[in-house]
């Protein structure tokens, strides 16, 4: 290659995923480049272009679309294109070149046969935006995987052994009989010996009591036969992940057709030093907002516990948000016991990350309390009074008052029950965008404490008016677009400039708020009742709202930049400076870049997708 | 029906008719594209030459880059850049600019086959190159020198290009306005380094296809509508 050539080259090798190769390759590949200009607004390939190419765009900048007229994406300096190297593919997508653009293109043939022998560039240029974006985040959780202690710990080190089981045909009291009386949660069933069922509290609740079946029954009719198991040699963590996938507490232990032993998650997550469970029932016992305050403090520690662990932003949401519940929890208990008990029923409903269970260990307070509508004015004070207590409380644990005043101590969020379902009445008939911007919070509701019942029937009244007032949704919709992931990332970087985070990234406002946004309003559209945001999306997946493939793009989009933030906030709690979601690019690496850039491109392919159904 | 007796194909002919056997007469013996083609369908050389001065009759070509176009795309592979040996000391104001010292000088090649391998690449193609006068006055006195006579070139300017698009505003511009690097600015072309030969053959056929992206409609223009 001509030396002069060599600023070409340092372009190419720049660029994912050539920046994997030696430079002798990239050598090669600028040899075998073409440079084309493509004039605005002519094809791309352009018409006398047959052969499949990869194009590496230099300056100007293309829209990718579909036949169907959506925008997937947009690509400008240092972006690959390499649609046009999938066979076939050719004619699912529409290139507009909305600016005078200059390509450096390769044929991809030739591309191939110089790469033969890395083949991860290869597959680099073979897969979409969406594909890599899923391997990032399974090798994420693969990485993770690998620095957790459970990795080296066997399930049979941690297992309950012998286990408590009963005979096939058993009654269900008698089961639950034996489950009392050992203090246990769940219940092997066998039959000769053979594990043939387990059940579970939950199953006794929910398929016999809930149901009214008779206790009499033998609790084979409620039992769970076809149940998943693990062997005793298999790794702790391997066991976690098979819970945590398939959303189980217990499981079997079998070798060989025998059953050994039973594991629970709380028999997992007890080897973390410091974990949520330890710490959940040291908040339930404390008896003072000073012991309150002290466990508060070890929260940080917990989130960089559950990071090391190999959780990911939905593990570590999760374990910051149930240990808020608790402290939450304790403060209305201890409230109730210098103030009296509660005169009349109630509940105290949380409100965004808390409610959606995404929280982490930086976060304020926002809740509100629904009251009985029995509520006379006499009454009133003893509100009053649980809400300063609880709020004050929270304030001294961590969770500072609400900037934008979402709190009980508020009279406007301390109502009764008609009085909220006429809030969310004027919200949605009569719409008004900039209304709308500060009441979405109380579209993702959670009671943590008292009734539940008065919360589930405002959201059930609520939901069906949602999903029938296209009005409401298009504003929802306009307020959610005012966030847009920073496509520009590779090039400019879109930093905000405020002085303390001068060129950072803003994870939080950039990336996740616009897919918490975008599963509010598909759950609102289909009536959808969780708040939880992976649920909404796993929920909305398959309507008319959300195609299976959007969500699952949305998905890994969510927990990648998620667990982006929580391993940005480990490192902070590491090096003891306050968290927050403001990264800096030095701290990215170049491969999260691009993943992050795939991740912003799903986002926004899914608001173009949304913004065209106004 | 004029360009036949005056036009470069008729001076191509009676070139060809002089030449002495060889070099020179295989590149004329090739007829250049038709006036009437489309400048995206035809066979194009980007050129840039290093000199010593302006002034073919003093100074020297200190290194020859060339690259180019087909099927209206610039093929990298194509790209030649070669380094002449000329007689005596590079002045030093020379060697801060093209950074060619007496050292690579010594390992370059003969005029006489730097002048062969242009004019091989060249036959059958119109050459590019932005301020036509040096290119053409060193490559002609060389040719006279070497075969005793010049041949006829098509050529395409885009210094040119630019001056006819400016003339046409009313408004005065600097001179400066022209210049290769601040033409290329001026269309959004990425920067390279300047005053290499090859570099600048390169930055010439780019600018060349911004200039024709802006000058027509759908169609690319006719050779004739760009042509020297």
């Amino acid at each position: 290659m001509e030396i002069e050539l060599k600023e070409i080259r340092d372009f190419l090798a720049g660029i994912p995923p050539f920046d994997r190769l030696p430079m002798a390759l990239v050598e090669k590949l600028t040899h075998e480049t073409s440079i084309r200009y493509i004039r605005r607004g002519l094809p791309l390939p352009p018409d006398n272009v047959t052969q499949d190419r990869l194009y590496l765009i230099r300056k100007g900048a293309l829209s990718l679309q579909s036949t169907q007229g959506n925008l997937l994406g947009k690509l400008s300096e240092g972006d690959i294109c390499t649609i046009f190297c999938m066979h076939g593919d050719h004619d699912k997508f529409i290139i507009d070149v909305e600016e005078d653009t200059l390509v450096y293109t390769i044929p991809c043939d030739t591309l191939y046969d110089i790469v033969r022998d890395h083949p991860t560039v290869a597959a680099f240029i073979q897969k979409t935006a969406s594909q890599r974006l899923k391997d990032a985040v399974s090798s994420m959780m693969n990485e993770a995987a690998l620095t957790s202690p459970l990795m080296h710990t066997s399930t049979q080190e941690l297992m309950n052994s012998p286990v408590v089981s009963v005979v096939a045909g058993t009654s269900i009291y008698d089961a639950a009989r034996s489950m009392a009386d050992n203090g246990i949660s769940s219940l092997m069933i066998t039959d000769n010996g053979k594990a043939v069922g387990i059940i579970t509290n939950s199953d006794i609740l929910q398929r016999c009591v809930a149901a009214r079946l008779s206790t009499d029954a033998p609790i084979d009719t409620i039992m769970t036969s076809k149940m998943l198991s693990v062997t005793s040699d298999s790794s702790a963590y391997d066991t976690l992940m098979i819970m945590t996938r398939k959303h189980i507490h217990h499981l079997p232990v079998i070798d060989d057709g025998q059953l050994n032993g039973i594991i629970t998650v709380t028999d997992l997550i007890r080897q973390e030093g410091r974990n949520s469970a330890y710490l959940s029932s040291a908040i339930r016992k404390a008896d003072s907002i000073d012991a309150l305050i002290e466990h508060s403090r070890t929260i940080p520690q917990l989130q960089l516990q559950l990071v090391k662990m190999g959780g990911t932003s939905e593990h570590v949401g999760k374990g910051i948000t149930a240990i808020t519940t608790a402290i939450t929890s304790r403060l209305i208990e201890l409230a109730e016991a210098e103030i009296g008990p509660a005169p009349l029923p109630y509940a105290w409903v949380v409100a965004g990350s808390q409610a959606r269970r995404e929280q982490t260990s930086h976060s304020d307070q926002d809740n509100g309390l629904i009251i009985s509508d029995a509520l006379s004015d006499n009454e009133r004070p003893w509100f009053e009074a649980l809400a300063k207590y609880v709020c004050d409380g929270l304030d001294a644990c961590g969770y500072v008052y609400c900037p934008g005043n979402v709190m009980a101590t508020n009279p406007k969020w301390r109502q009764t029950e008609s009085v909220w379902k006429n809030y969310f009445k004027t919200w949605i008939n009569e719409p008004d965008p900039k209304a709308l911007m500060h009441s979405s919070i109380f579209f993702d509701l959670r009671t943590i404490h008292g009734d539940k019942s008065l919360l589930r029937r405002i959201r059930k009244q609520m939901l069906q008016q949602t999903s029938r007032s296209t009005l409401f949704l298009a504003h929802l919709t306009t307020n959610a677009m005012k966030q847009r992931p920073p496509l520009g990332f590779f090039r400019d970087f879109v930093l905000i400039h405020d002085g303390e985070h001068n060129d950072t990234l803003d994870l939080k406002h950039n990336g996740l708020a616009p897919i918490v946004d975008l599963a509010r309003i598909y759950a609102l559209t289909e009536g959808i009742n969780t708040v939880n945001t992976a649920k909404r999306l796993k929920l909305a997946a398959g309507t008319a709202s959300l195609s299976k493939e959007g969500a699952a793009n949305l998905l890994d989009a969510l927990i990648f930049i998620g667990t982006l933030r929580t391993q940005h906030q480990a490192k902070q709690i590491i090096n003891g400076v306050d968290i927050d979601n403001f990264m800096s690019p030095i701290e990215i690496s170049r491969l999260e870049r691009e993943h992050l850039k795939d991740a912003f491109k799903v986002i926004q392919t899914m608001q173009t997708t949304l913004e065209r159904r106004l | 029906m004029l360009h036949h007796l005056f036009g470069y194909e008729a001076k191509r002919k009676r070139c060809l008719r002089k030449a002495p056997p060889g070099v020179l007469k295989e590149f004329l013996s090739i007829p250049f594209p038709d006036i009437g083609e489309r400048v995206d369908a035809i066979p194009i050389l980007a050129v840039d030459f290093e000199t010593t001065g302006l002034s073919p009759a003093k100074d020297q070509i200190l290194s020859i880059g060339h690259i180019g176009i087909e099927n209206n795309e610039i093929r990298l592979a194509s790209a030649c850049h070669t380094v002449i040996q000329t007689c005596g000391d590079l002045a030093e104001e020379n060697v801060v600019i093209h950074q060619i010292t007496d050292d690579i000088k010594y390992q370059g090649e003969s005029i006489r086959d730097a002048v062969e391998d242009l004019l091989q690449a060249l036959a059958g193609k119109v050459m590019l190159v932005h301020f036509a006068r040096i290119e053409k006055s060193f490559l002609e006195k060389a040719c006279v020198q070497l075969y005793g006579m010049a041949p006829v070139f098509p050529i395409i300017d885009t210094l040119m290009i630019a001056k006819r698009r400016l003339d046409k505003r009313s408004v005065p511009y600097d001179p400066s306005e022209l210049r290769l690097f601040t033409l290329r600015e001026r269309y959004s072309l990425p920067r390279y380094n300047a005053h290499n030969a090859l570099s600048d053959a390169l930055a010439t056929a780019e600018l060349f296809f911004a200039e024709v992206g802006k000058m027509s409609g759908r169609n690319a223009p006719a050779l004739k509508s760009v042509l020297l």
